[in-house]
């Protein structure tokens, strides 16, 4: 958390990935279960699928969040997708302190990474495939990545992510995107680093 | 414990919705009947989201139209208009250029359109990012122009601009502005309000006889747009538009005082809004997002012990002449930042200039600062404002101004250039 009591998290991804709605919907999520503001600022460009896409969320417990800014010191980063970590750019975001959510099935090569930090990995796009939770262009990431958000930040609950989850997209569909978050929130794991 | 009370009730009501998604919902719940749509980045989700809404049947008595271009749209909502309808279209940039001719039109006709504006900067370079210059442009149209700095505001002011634009004292358009992306596409908690309050806050829609001066009515036939000439009475219809702007300031003082009672959210006076201004020797003008940003900046800089404070512009016509006066003599410095460039005026931003000229024969010796920053959509983040702020303590301590002052302006932000 910041010295104003905002914690900020970002979201890096490819274009088609659905890391933009993730922030959309980590907002909707931390509203509901008792912050008192949320922000969602999505950095909105000519976007390709594939190309890397950037978001932010900023929550407050306390406060009226004023700022629109992007987020720079970030608390919490959710990787969409491993390959984009060899992007100078965005590891230079990894600072000391921050707690990175990657999605990965293979393990995280960490010497390049400073001091003092949390990796949680979970194999979001592999639980997309083996429940068939895709569409046009691969697998529906950020139900997934916000499961196991979720699980390591205690931010909400699994009531809340069905309570939004339904909302969102209707039971039908809903029961769906309940089961995959569930499989991450149970399968995602902390990496233990040297 | 009532408190928290409160706070759940309220919660009950919020939807977390993009900008876009606010204006929206405000047409909807002001019951607007004709709806005018060509589709315009960052503009765009405001007409799909009330096309939804039409589609699925929510707004029962709402014609929704679509254009072939923003010039046909403005042409049909004011011909809608003209026949007695509460009317709804929005747009930005390039596509509000292109409607301009009609823009003009509805003023002259003295129509009570609203429109909102995802602001961004007119091309070329192609640009699709907040930048105000665009609605800015219709400065001399004759319709109002507000600025909304948060997304609660954008519902807000659309609500209170149909009570203020239908008054039958006023009857006139309006614009409100927002920027795009910063606003249009990032999501923000929104309180949508009962149907019923909205109802008896607003006005009744127009019955079928329309508005008082100008109908649609085999009845009652009458001739709009025709030729005047020279000695007829086109410079009277001139001055009663800006005479109306002159009064439109109290109603919307008024709207904005009746708002406040009916929903508890209060904006200043209507036309400007204070942030900790009391004791302030130094203070910075902003309209938009970056007015709401700014409190914070002032925040973290009264911390570290500076008597500074903000003002958000929310009126850009009518200009609050008056209340500028007055802000400009409570402080030492006063800093105009403009997300928005009027070339070749005195300062080379719109806001700045229309300051300096406010002030004139008021007899204030506040230096102002004018400032331009954040053209098509570039970051004006925290720590930039907090930093304009300390150049204002600067400029307040030894009377000596940014080093890289352009012709009299601070333009914040360049890149290096050779």
């Amino acid at each position: 958390m910041k010295d104003n009591g905002i914690i900020e998290i970002t979201f890096h991804g490819r274009g088609g990935q659905t890391a933009i709605t993730a922030s959309q919907l980590l907002a909707q999520l931390a509203y509901e279960e008792s912050f008192k503001d949320a922000i969602a600022i999505p950095i909105i460009g000519a976007e390709r699928r594939g190309a890397p896409i950037q978001a932010f969320t900023k929550l407050s417990r306390n406060k009226i969040i004023k700022t629109y800014d992007s987020v720079t010191n970030p608390n919490y980063m959710l990787i969409f997708d491993p390959t984009l970590l060899d992007i100078p750019r965005i590891l230079e975001t990894i600072k000391s302190g921050v707690t990175l959510l990657i999605n990965t099935k293979h393990p995280i090569d960490t010497c390049e990474f400073p001091e003092n930090i949390k990796i949680f990995i979970v194999d979001a796009t592999g639980i997309c495939i083996n429940l068939g939770f895709m569409h046009s262009s691969g697998p529906i990431l950020n139900i997934p990545m916000l499961g196991a958000f979720g699980q390591i930040t205690k931010f909400y609950n699994l009531d809340t992510l069905k309570k939004v989850i339904y909302s969102e997209f209707g039971e039908e569909r809903g029961k769906k995107n309940l089961e995959v978050a569930i499989e991450a929130y149970n399968s995602v794991k902390e990496v233990e680093l040297i | 414990m009532v408190e928290a009370q409160q706070d759940i009730i309220q919660k009950k009501e919020t939807k977390i919705i993009k900008g876009n998604i606010a204006a929206a919902y405000a047409a909807k719940s002001a019951r607007v009947q004709v709806i005018s749509a060509y589709p315009i980045t960052p503009q765009t989700t405001v007409v799909e989201k009330l096309s939804e809404f039409a589609d699925k049947g929510e707004m029962p008595g709402t014609q929704y139209l679509k254009m072939e271009s923003e010039h046909s749209v403005m042409a049909s909502i004011i011909g809608a208009s003209t026949a007695g309808t509460r009317t709804f279209t929005a747009t930005s940039g390039q596509g509000l250029f292109y409607m301009y001719e009609m823009v003009h039109w509805a003023a002259g006709a003295r129509l009570p359109i609203v429109t909102t504006i995802s602001s961004r900067g007119p091309a070329p370079p192609w640009n699709i990012w907040a930048d105000f210059t665009d609605v800015i442009s219709c400065r001399d149209t004759g319709w109002m122009i507000s600025f909304a700095s948060g997304h609660q505001e954008i519902y807000d002011d659309i609500l209170m601009s149909y009570k203020i634009c239908e008054d039958h004292d006023i009857l006139l358009p309006k614009f409100v502005a927002y920027g795009g992306f910063t606003l249009s596409h990032t999501s923000k908690p929104v309180i949508i309000e009962e149907q019923e309050d909205v109802d008896e806050f607003l006005p009744p829609l127009p019955d079928e006889k329309g508005w008082p001066h100008i109908f649609l009515d085999p009845e009652r036939p009458m001739m709009h747009g025709n030729l005047i000439m020279p000695s007829g009475f086109y410079n009277e219809f001139r001055l009663k538009i800006h005479f109306t702007h002159t009064l439109a300031k109290q109603k919307i003082k008024d709207v904005s005082t009746e708002f406040e009672k009916k929903f508890g959210r209060s904006y200043g006076n209507g036309l400007v809004e204070e942030y900790k201004m009391e004791d302030a020797e130094i203070a910075v003008l902003n309209y938009g997002e970056l007015a709401m940003q700014m409190e914070d900046a002032v925040d973290d800089l009264r911390n570290e012990g500076y008597k500074v404070g903000c003002v958000k512009l929310r009126y850009f016509r009518p200009f609050p002449t008056e209340e500028i006066r007055q802000i400009a003599k409570k402080v030492k410095v006063l800093g105009v930042a403009d997300r928005a460039t009027a070339f070749g005026s005195p300062t080379g931003g719109p806001v700045s200039s229309e300051v300096l000229a406010a002030l004139y024969g008021s007899g204030t010796s506040t230096i102002i600062l004018p400032i331009v920053m954040g053209l098509g959509g570039r970051e004006v983040g925290l720590e930039q404002q907090k930093n304009q702020l300390k150049v204002l303590n600067h400029l307040n301590e030894t009377g000596e101004f940014p080093k890289d002052m352009i012709e009299g302006t601070f333009w914040d932000g360049l890149l290096e250039v050779d």
